[in-house]
């Protein structure tokens, strides 16, 4: 229950739609299947339930105020009670209602098949919503109805009795129209099926009579025609003069004899001089409004809005979206095609102009014709024997009708203002030649574009061109975009605990984003450190091979120098891909390495040498200071330590692998 | 503006009341008037001069407005006391004009006149809410245009007045169903600021949604025009309607009956109808029986013809608005038909588009063919519409006395005969079962059901329950009933509106 309390008030009205009501204590509490419950809580007291409300609501279309239609205590609210008597019926209901949904199913019973005591006593007696405007809900009439209903049908609300006419209905409506057999399909409006939209009055009939009077019997002006003047001198007015009534400007005649001219007929205009100042007085009388009287539409003065005969008023066009380009758009084709049909009227109009001007000329010509036809007769009559020139076209007029053109072709502008030669120079040499004019052309051109391009150095005086290569330079190679160059910081380490803070080379904390306070920023930059590599930064590609595989592709990294270790380097040195016999590999061999030596000492002499040496050591070698420059020649008596120095000596030593 | 006058008939405050004579008795007066030859309270509106004599315009009370009329001097009882506007009131709007604050107290006293409105004013049992004194009230007074004074403050206040022996006192006292807003104390103060804002609400509501309803206090309380030619009739307008201002001396205007072109020269009227070539309305006919036709018309199409039927049913619709121009809605007009043309029945109008989901906005039989079924049949086209839409529909409120009753008659049947076919067949039912086959919306469904007490609730279930009284009342009503509207004839689809034609109209 709202409020709690249990205290029981009148039907508070909350507020609903009026922004401010939740301010003063109006809110709303719950709301299910356009029922709203409401609560009021009076501002002066607050906290004491002034009353609640489980009824509809519903906005008014016309005030955008929340209207309570019907107060239906429903379930739960047993207590809210207006002082109307619907409402005092309900005071003794103790039952609690389910809420009803739309969607629940319903039995259907018809009355006698359930209890009529039951019946009786369950039935909903809640006033129902009557959507009729409040003020009016308790009208007298209306009322009686509605108690009857149900009870009697003949009780009807009074309302004043229309009578038959007493005019000849067949005079007014005299047009019979046959029935179509099929249904109707009609976009004509009231102006197109009426035709002149001025109607003669009593008073018109009046003046016309006498006007009539006054007229010869031939010329009389008939009431169509009338009407016909008199439209044309509103409509005139309605548009020259729209505000008439107000700086009681009057439209002058002359502003009405376009309009006139229009209705094209010799009989009216006869007359319209005087029905204009029929007309000017009549409108004088009306204080220069139209004789017709109108609806009063809006002016825009403050007046307009309580003045409850202003009607009709233009609704603010919907704000839509600003200026669709599609509705621009065919705005514009419309425009287009308006000129363009506007265009072709006038071409339709001065075609018609033209034929008529021709059709004066022809009879002008058949008249000159039949004057020269009687000369000529005279001439034979009374026996004149002049020339006949003047009875045929001039010649020279026939030859000056062709040179005319000629000479008003479109001479070079110099020209133009030279109409007539003094010298009496051939007309050749007025005419220009082809060539010439081309030629002239050209040179026109080209100084057009010298002057521009002159004009363009002018400007650009005192400045440096820029723009002149208009692509910055490119730094290396163009970057592969799926290689990024990987940029490595090292990131701040984060500041110690706050017990250790205390310490002066305590980390400075990161401060990526604030690029106006560099941080020196420490690189890292992988393997690659020597100074060219930075121009170049090592860059990473990832992508994903078959089988969903991460590669991560590298660029730029400069590798470390290769360790030439000893026993690497020469890893594949005796391999041989080839059986190419004639082609035997030369192998390079350091005739000083020590496992060289080693191995060769390790290898006994041949015989033959060996044998020479022993019987005559000495003979081959003089002891100690003989130093021989090429020792093989010579029978080798030395140890075999000193012979392996020799054999080294003469390195490089090209030697051929035994296979 | 309004014409000056009591805004209704039983207005509370303190009255003075005293006799009047002929002359003395003046607008805003409560006199006894004699109507059907019973005393009635009727308030005088408006008085004339005619060669029998004064007229008196009076509205009485609980009657509506289409009942008023203007009396003669012989009707009015002046042996009773006539009740006088009170005096105090004018004497306020001076001093409000000159920006006087006058004491909180005599500013209670004071009714607005012309802004008051008949809601608030009709009960005479109202009482209200305590008038705690809030010190920025004279402030907000004060700011007020006297034209923009609130129209419920005063009437709130008022009230007061009248159930309380000094205002000033809390007392919540029993509150009449006010469903004007702003009835709380607390918002009683506030009023007066609140109700130049809920103004442009209003007409902000007018201008952009298709709303037709407008509130009767803004619109001229008086008759204007008191007799129409029309056709082979003569009616009698039931309320104003914003003719040309001369029409309101005419004894007589003639409205044509094709194009409703309307004349005050009986001559005017004669050449025109020897031009007017219109026989029928000016739309495409889409529905067709041996009885009546319907025309679909345009209101943006068809401006000066749908301009004049809304003239035209204003004089019988209180709650219609022609503040605004007919563009945004179709009219779909009812007519029957014999040798000299299609002569209007009735029509009732649809917004192109409404946001509130209403399938009317206005609807109207005229008098000479109210009564015999025609309403009924207006009201059944509606909601043949619905159907072809696929939406559900109901008329835009307020509805008028009239329009209550055609429609619960419309609504009641049309329940009863499904309910029945339920019933026979033992079927249960949904309420939105029932709108749905119905077009109708759910709360219409089960408002109806309730005026007919109809739901049941026992032992904790909704029941629905058909009164033999119903049945019986039915039955008598089918036999009458003659016409209907047969759906298979109606030739209709739902017209469609682009966003470019509504506002360029291409």
């Amino acid at each position: 229950m709202v409020g709690g309390g249990g205290e029981t008030g009148p039907i508070a009205v909350g507020a609903r739609g009026v922004p401010k009501s939740a301010k003063n204590g109006a809110g709303r509490v719950g709301r299910g299947n356009n029922r709203e419950l409401f609560f009021c809580v009076c501002g002066a007291r607050p906290g004491i339930l002034l009353g609640a409300a489980l009824g509809k609501w519903r906005m008014h279309t016309h005030t955008g105020r929340a209207r309570l239609l019907s107060a239906r205590p429903v379930g739960g609210f047993p207590g809210i009670l207006p002082s109307s008597p619907p409402y005092a019926a309900m005071a003794t209901r103790k039952v609690r209602y389910k809420k009803l949904n739309p969607k629940t199913v319903l039995p259907v019973f018809r009355e006698d098949q359930i209890d009529p005591s039951e019946y009786e006593s369950l039935t909903n007696e809640a006033q129902i919503a009557t959507g009729v405007e409040q003020a009016e809900e308790n009208e007298y009439h209306l009322q009686a109805v509605l108690q009857s209903a149900g009870v009697a049908a003949d009780k009807e609300i009074p309302v004043p009795p229309p009578q038959e006419s007493s005019l000849n209905y067949d005079e007014f409506y005299s047009q019979k129209v046959s029935k179509t057999a099929t249904y109707i399909r009609f976009s004509q409006t009231v102006e197109e099926c009426i035709g002149c939209m001025y109607d003669m009055t009593e008073e018109d009939v009046v003046f016309l009579k006498s006007y009539n009077q006054k007229q010869p019997a031939s010329s009389k002006l008939s009431e169509d025609d009338f009407e016909k003047i008199m439209e044309v001198y509103e409509e005139t007015a309605f548009i020259k003069t729209p505000f008439a009534s107000i700086d009681q400007t009057v439209a002058s005649y002359d502003e009405m004899l376009q309009g006139l001219q229009e209705l094209n007929s010799a009989n009216t205009m006869n007359h319209a001089k005087e029905i204009y100042e029929y007309w000017k007085s009549r409108r004088q009388a009306l204080g220069n409004k139209p004789l017709h009287p109108t609806l009063k539409f809006e002016t825009h003065a403050e007046s307009d809005d309580m003045d409850p005969y202003v009607c009709f008023r233009r609704r603010e066009v919907r704000q839509t979206r600003k200026t669709r380009a599609r509705d621009v758009q065919s705005a514009d084709k419309l425009k287009r095609l308006r000129k363009e049909l506007d265009d072709g009227r006038q071409l339709v109009l001065a075609a018609h102009n033209r034929e008529l001007l021709k059709y004066e000329m022809l009879k002008m010509d058949r008249q000159i014709f039949e004057l020269r036809a009687s000369l000529k007769e005279q001439k034979v009559r009374l026996n004149i024997k002049t020339d006949d020139e003047d009875l045929i076209n001039q010649k020279p007029q026939k030859r000056k009708a062709p040179e005319a053109p000629a000479v008003q072709r479109p001479p070079p502008p110099a020209q133009l203002r030279m109409p007539g030669r003094p010298d009496a120079r051939p007309t050749e040499h007025d005419l220009s030649q082809l060539a010439d004019r081309l030629a002239e052309k050209e040179n026109e051109l080209r100084l057009d574009i010298e002057k521009k391009v002159q004009n363009h150095g002018e400007w650009n005086r005192n400045y440096v061109d820029l723009t002149r290569g208009p692509l910055s330079p490119v730094h290396g190679p163009r970057q592969d975009p799926n290689f990024r160059p990987a940029k490595t910081q090292y990131l701040m380490t984060p500041p110690a605990s706050a017990s250790s803070s205390v310490s002066l080379d305590e980390p400075v904390p990161m401060e990526l984003d604030k690029p106006e306070n560099p941080q020196p920023v420490v690189r890292f930059r992988g393997v690659a450190q020597d100074e060219e590599s930075r121009a170049n930064p090592p860059s990473y590609r990832r992508r994903i091979g078959r089988l969903n595989r991460l590669w991560i592709d590298r660029r730029g990294l400069v590798s470390p120098p290769r360790e030439t270790s000893a026993d690497m380097s020469d890893r594949w040195k005796y391999d041989q891909s080839s059986d190419d016999e004639d082609d035997m590999p030369v192998y390079e061999v350091d005739p000083f390495e020590t496992r060289a030596l080693k191995f060769r000492a390790s290898i006994p002499p041949p015989l033959w040498l060996t044998n020479r040496a022993i019987p005559n050591p000495r003979a081959v070698m003089p002891p100690n200071q003989h130093q021989q420059p090429h020792p093989i020649p010579q029978p080798p008596i030395p140890p075999p330590q000193t012979q392996a120095q020799q054999a080294v000596a003469r390195a490089p030593t090209q030697v051929k692998p035994t296979s | 503006m309004s014409p000056p006058g009591e805004a209704a008939v039983g207005s509370e405050g303190p009255k003075i009341l005293r006799k009047a004579t002929p002359d003395t008795l003046s607008i805003g007066c409560i006199a006894q008037v004699i109507k059907d030859g019973q005393h009635r309270r009727a308030e005088i509106l408006s008085i004339k001069e005619t060669k029998s004599g004064r007229q008196f315009y009076c509205n009485f009370d609980n009657f509506n407005k289409r009942l008023d009329e203007w009396v003669p001097v012989a009707r009015i009882d002046f042996e009773k006391d006539v009740e006088w506007p009170n005096p105090d009131k004018d004497k306020q709007k001076e001093e409000k004009k000159s920006k006087k604050t006058a004491a909180a107290i005599s500013k209670k006293q004071q009714t607005s006149k012309k802004n008051q409105k008949r809601v608030s004013k009709r009960e005479q049992s109202i009482a209200s809410e305590d008038q705690t004194p809030h010190p920025w009230t004279e402030f907000v007074d004060s700011q007020q245009q006297p034209q923009q004074k609130s129209k419920k403050g005063d009437a709130a206040e008022d009230r007061a007045i009248a159930s309380l022996e000094v205002g000033g006192t809390p007392g919540v006292g029993p509150d009449e169903m006010e469903i004007d807003e702003d009835d709380t104390p607390a918002n009683v103060a506030k009023k007066d600021s609140l109700t130049p804002f809920s103004r442009e609400q209003e007409i902000e509501k007018l201008r952009t949604s298709g709303s037709m309803t407008q509130n009767p206090a803004e619109i001229s309380r008086i008759r204007n025009i008191s007799q129409v030619e029309f056709g082979r009739y003569v009616l009698f307008p039931w309320y104003f309607s914003p003719y040309p201002e001369v029409f309101a001396q005419e004894d007589s205007i003639y409205i044509c009956e094709f194009c409703l072109s309307y004349y005050a020269d009986l001559k005017s009227f004669a050449r025109h109808r020897q031009k007017c070539t219109l026989h029928h309305p000016p739309g495409n006919e889409i529905y067709r029986d041996d009885f009546v036709s319907f025309f679909e018309i345009d209101g943006r199409r068809q401006r000066t013809w749908c301009r004049n039927l809304c003239l035209l049913s204003k004089m019988f619709l209180d709650h219609k608005t022609l503040y605004y121009d007919v563009d945004p809605f179709l009219f779909y007009v009812m007519a029957t038909r014999d040798d000299k043309g299609c002569h209007l029945i009735g029509y009732f109008s649809k917004e192109k588009e409404s946001t509130d989901g209403y399938n009317v906005a206005c609807i109207l039989t005229l008098p000479q063919y109210q009564r015999k079924g025609y309403g009924r049949l207006l009201i059944q086209f509606s909601y043949e519409l619905s159907k072809i839409e696929g939406k559900l529909g109901s008329p835009e409120k307020p509805l008028s006395d009239l329009g209550l009753l055609s429609y619960r008659q419309y609504w009641s049947e049309m329940i009863i005969d499904l309910l029945l076919k339920y019933g026979e067949r033992e079927e249960p039912c949904t309420i939105e079962g029932i709108a749905t086959h119905l077009a109708m919306t759910t709360q219409d469904v089960e408002h109806t059901l309730q005026a007919l007490k109809m739901q049941v609730y026992h032992k904790g279930e909704h029941k629905i329950v058909i009164p033999e009284k119903l049945v019986s009342q039915r039955e008598k009503s089918r036999a009458k009933q003659k016409r209907l509207i047969d759906p298979e004839r109606i030739q209709w689809k739902p017209p469609v509106f682009t966003a470019s034609s509504r506002t360029w109209a291409w």
